[in-house]
C-alpha cells in the first residue's frame, strides 16, 4: 500500500468498521463456545429444550402464516386502492413495530384478559392468555408490521401496467393478482416471510405478558433462555441462545439472498 | 367504429377535458402530441383501465363506457412493453386466450400464428428478459393481436427502441395493419410516424384535441401557434386579413390559401420558400425581396435566414442552396405559392 495515497481518515473509519466487527464475532463465539460441546449437546437433548424448540418453531410458523395471509391483501389495498383513511391507516399499521414489546403485550394481555371481545373469545375455547396461543397471537401482533412493510415494497415495485394489461388480456382485479402481480411478487414475499419467521422465533417481550413463563407450558426459546438464565441453569440457557444464533445466521443469509434477488421490475 | 364521445377524466396532474373522437373501422389513427398532453390516460381510459368523470365511449356501435377492461376486447401494448417477466414468451402470447378458458392445442395453434406474424416464431421458449427490446415490443404486440382485437392501441410504441429497431418495426407495424385490417390507435410525440403509418391524426395539448386531419392537412394547414409549431412549420407571420384574400403583415401584402378578415397568423413551412439573386416573376406567386441575415448548414440541408421587412426562415438542400449563388448579407428575392401560406384565426386556434 502506497502511504501517500493514505489518508488518515480513511484509516480511522476502517479501523472502528474492523474494531466493531471484531466485537460482533467475539460476543457470539462467547456464546457459542462458553458450554463445552458434550455438554452443549446434551442441553439440547434435553426434554425442556426439545419442548422449547417445538414450541418456538410451531407458534412461529403459525404467526408468520397468520402476518402473510393478513399483510398481502392489506399492502396490496394500501399500495393499490385509495381510500378515506388511508394516510391514517399506513400509520397505523406501523404503530406495533414502535411500540415497546413489553407495552404491546400488556395491550394484548388486556384485550384478552378483560375486554368483552377477549372474554367471549375465552368462553368460544380461544383462551390466548397464559396459553400457547397468547405466544403466537404476540408474535402475529408484533411481527405483523415487518411482513407488512416488505409486502407493501415489493407490491409497490410492481408497475400497475402489468395487471392494466392481464385486464385488456381477460382477467378481472383478483385473477390479475394471481397471475402476474403475486408470481412476480415471489421474492419479495419469501424474503419478508423468512424475516418475520426469525422476529417470531426470537419474541420475547410480548410474548411474555401475554402468556407468562411457565416451563413446559409456553417456554419459548427466548423464554427458555431467560428462565435458565435466573435459575442459574446456566448450559439450558446456553444451549437455546445458540440454536437462536444458528436461526439468525441462516434467515439472514436467506433474507439477503432472497430480497437482494428481488427484481425490481 | 370507436367514437370518444365529451370524455373527461381527472387523474392528478394528468386529465382528459371533454375529448371527442372517432376512428373509423380499419383505420390507423394517430394521436400525437407532447409528453404531458394526457394521451396513455386517453389509450387507458379506451381499455377500460379508468371510467371516465363524464362522457360515452362507443365500440362498433355498443356503449362500453361503463364495461370492465377485461370485456371490451381492446388490446394495449405500452412503450415498455409490460411483458410478464415470470411467463415465456409463448406463456406471454397465450396469457388471454387461457384466461379465455381456450382449449390448450387452440392455444399453441394462435400463439405460434400470431408469434409467426411477428417473426418471433423461434423465440417461443424463451423469457422476455433474455430477448432485445424490438424483440419484445413484437412479443407483447402479439400478445395483444392473439385476442383478435375489435381495437388495438398502441402507447409510445416505437420510443423505448433505437433508431434502427424503430424504423423496422414502424415498417412492421404498417404490414401488420394491412394483414389483419385491425382498427388501431397509436400515440406518439414523434411527428415521423405519423406519415409513414397514419390514416388520420389528432393532436393533443394538455388534455384537449386541437386538430383532427389526414396527415397532409396537419402538415400543411395548421389551424393553431401550437399546432404549427409542433409539426415545424418555423414561419409563423400576424397580421391583419382583408377581404381581397390578402394578409397585410407589416408592409408586405401576402396572398393566402384560405381568405380570412381580422387578426390572422399566416404558417409557412421553411421548405415551401423558394430563393433566388436574379428577380423572381410573380405568375400568382408571393415574390418579396430581402436581405440574408444568416445561412447555417445543417446536415443536408442549409438553413437561411431572410429579412424581407418581416423575418423569414427558409430551408434549402444544400445542392439547392449551392446553385442560387448566394451568401450572408446578399440582396435577394423570396417566392411562394399562395397555397403555402395558410391562416387561421390569430390566438388558440380552438375549432378542431
Amino acid at each position: 500500500m502506497n502511504l501517500k495515497n493514505t489518508s488518515y481518515f480513511r484509516t480511522a473509519t476502517v479501523a472502528v468498521a474492523l474494531i466493531i466487527a471484531a466485537f460482533i464475532v467475539m460476543v457470539i463465539i462467547g456464546v457459542v463456545t462458553h458450554s463445552p460441546v458434550d455438554v452443549l449437546i446434551e442441553s439440547l437433548l434435553s426434554e425442556e429444550i426439545q419442548f422449547a424448540i417445538r414450541l418456538s418453531i410451531i407458534t412461529s410458523v403459525i404467526s408468520t402464516l397468520l402476518c402473510i395471509l393478513v399483510a398481502v391483501p392489506v399492502a396490496y389495498a394500501l399500495t393499490r386502492y385509495s381510500f378515506p383513511g388511508k394516510t391514517v391507516m399506513n400509520m397505523l399499521m406501523d404503530i406495533p413495530m414502535a411500540l415497546p414489546p413489553l407495552v404491546a403485550g400488556v395491550g394484548l394481555l388486556l384485550f384478552f384478559g378483560v375486554s368483552p371481545v377477549g372474554k367471549s373469545l375465552a368462553a368460544a375455547g380461544l383462551a390466548f392468555v397464559f396459553t400457547p396461543l397468547g405466544i403466537i397471537m404476540a408474535q402475529f401482533f408484533v411481527n405483523l408490521p415487518y411482513m407488512l412493510r416488505v409486502t407493501r415494497s415489493t407490491f409497490q415495485g410492481v408497475n400497475p401496467r402489468y395487471e392494466h394489461v392481464a385486464k385488456t388480456l381477460g382477467c378481472t382485479d383478483a385473477q390479475a393478482f394471481w397471475r402476474v402481480t403475486l408470481p412476480m411478487s415471489w421474492n419479495g414475499l419469501l424474503a419478508g416471510s423468512v424475516i418475520t419467521w426469525s422476529k417470531g422465533i426470537g419474541e420475547f417481550g410480548a410474548g411474555l405478558m401475554v402468556a407468562g413463563a411457565t416451563r413446559m407450558k409456553t417456554e419459548t426459546l427466548p423464554l427458555s433462555l431467560y428462565l435458565n438464565m435466573s435459575t442459574g441453569k446456566l448450559e439450558f440457557a446456553i444451549a437455546a441462545a445458540t440454536i437462536l444464533i444458528m436461526i439468525s445466521v441462516i434467515s439472514l443469509y436467506a433474507f439477503e439472498r432472497y430480497g437482494g434477488a428481488t427484481h425490481v421490475y | 367504429m370507436l367514437t370518444i364521445d365529451s370524455v373527461s377524466k381527472s387523474l392528478g396532474e394528468f386529465s382528459l377535458s371533454n375529448v371527442s373522437l372517432s376512428v373509423e373501422d380499419g383505420e390507423y389513427f394517430i394521436v400525437l402530441g407532447p409528453t404531458g398532453a394526457g394521451k396513455t390516460i386517453l389509450l387507458e381510459t379506451i381499455a377500460g383501465i379508468y371510467t371516465p368523470d363524464a362522457g360515452r365511449i362507443l365500440l362498433n356501435g355498443r356503449d362500453i363506457t361503463d364495461v370492465p377492461a377485461k370485456d371490451r376486447n381492446i388490446g394495449m401494448v405500452y412503450q415498455d412493453y409490460m411483458l410478464f417477466p415470470h411467463l415465456t414468451v409463448e406463456a406471454n402470447i397465450g396469457f388471454g386466450l387461457k384466461s379465455r378458458r381456450a382449449d390448450p392445442a387452440f392455444i399453441r395453434g394462435k400463439v405460434k400464428e400470431s408469434a409467426d406474424l411477428l417473426n418471433i416464431g423461434h423465440l417461443l421458449q424463451r423469457y422476455p428478459g433474455t430477448l432485445s427490446g424490438g424483440e419484445q415490443q413484437r412479443t407483447a404486440i402479439a400478445r395483444a393481436l392473439v385476442m383478435e382485437p375489435e381495437a388495438l392501441l398502441l402507447d409510445e410504441p416505437l420510443s423505448a427502441l433505437d433508431v434502427k429497431t424503430r424504423e423496422s418495426l414502424r415498417a412492421e407495424l404498417a404490414r401488420i395493419h394491412e394483414a389483419t385490417g385491425t382498427t388501431i390507435v397509436h400515440i406518439t410525440h414523434n411527428f415521423e410516424e405519423v406519415f409513414d403509418l397514419a390514416d388520420r391524426v389528432a393532436i393533443m395539448r394538455g388534455g384537449d384535441v386541437v386538430q383532427v386531419g389526414t396527415p397532409e392537412e396537419i402538415f400543411r394547414r395548421p389551424n393553431s401557434d401550437f399546432v404549427a409549431g409542433f409539426v415545424g412549420v418555423e414561419n409563423l407571420l400576424r397580421g391583419t386579413g382583408s377581404s381581397d384574400g390578402t394578409v397585410a403583415v407589416g408592409d408586405l401584402r401576402i396572398r393566402a390559401e384560405n381568405g380570412l378578415t381580422g387578426p390572422v397568423s399566416v404558417a409557412i413551412r421553411p421548405e415551401e420558400i423558394t430563393l433566388s439573386k436574379v428577380p423572381l416573376p410573380e405568375n400568382g406567386r408571393n415574390v418579396f425581396s430581402g436581405r440574408i441575415d444568416s445561412v447555417r448548414p445543417n446536415g443536408g440541408l442549409v438553413r437561411v435566414s431572410v429579412d424581407a421587412g418581416v423575418p423569414f426562415r427558409v430551408t434549402l438542400t444544400r445542392q439547392g442552396f449551392e446553385e442560387t449563388g448566394i451568401a450572408s448579407g446578399d440582396a435577394v428575392y423570396l417566392a411562394f405559392r399562395p397555397s403555402a401560406a395558410h391562416i387561421y384565426p390569430s390566438g388558440e386556434g380552438e375549432e378542431a
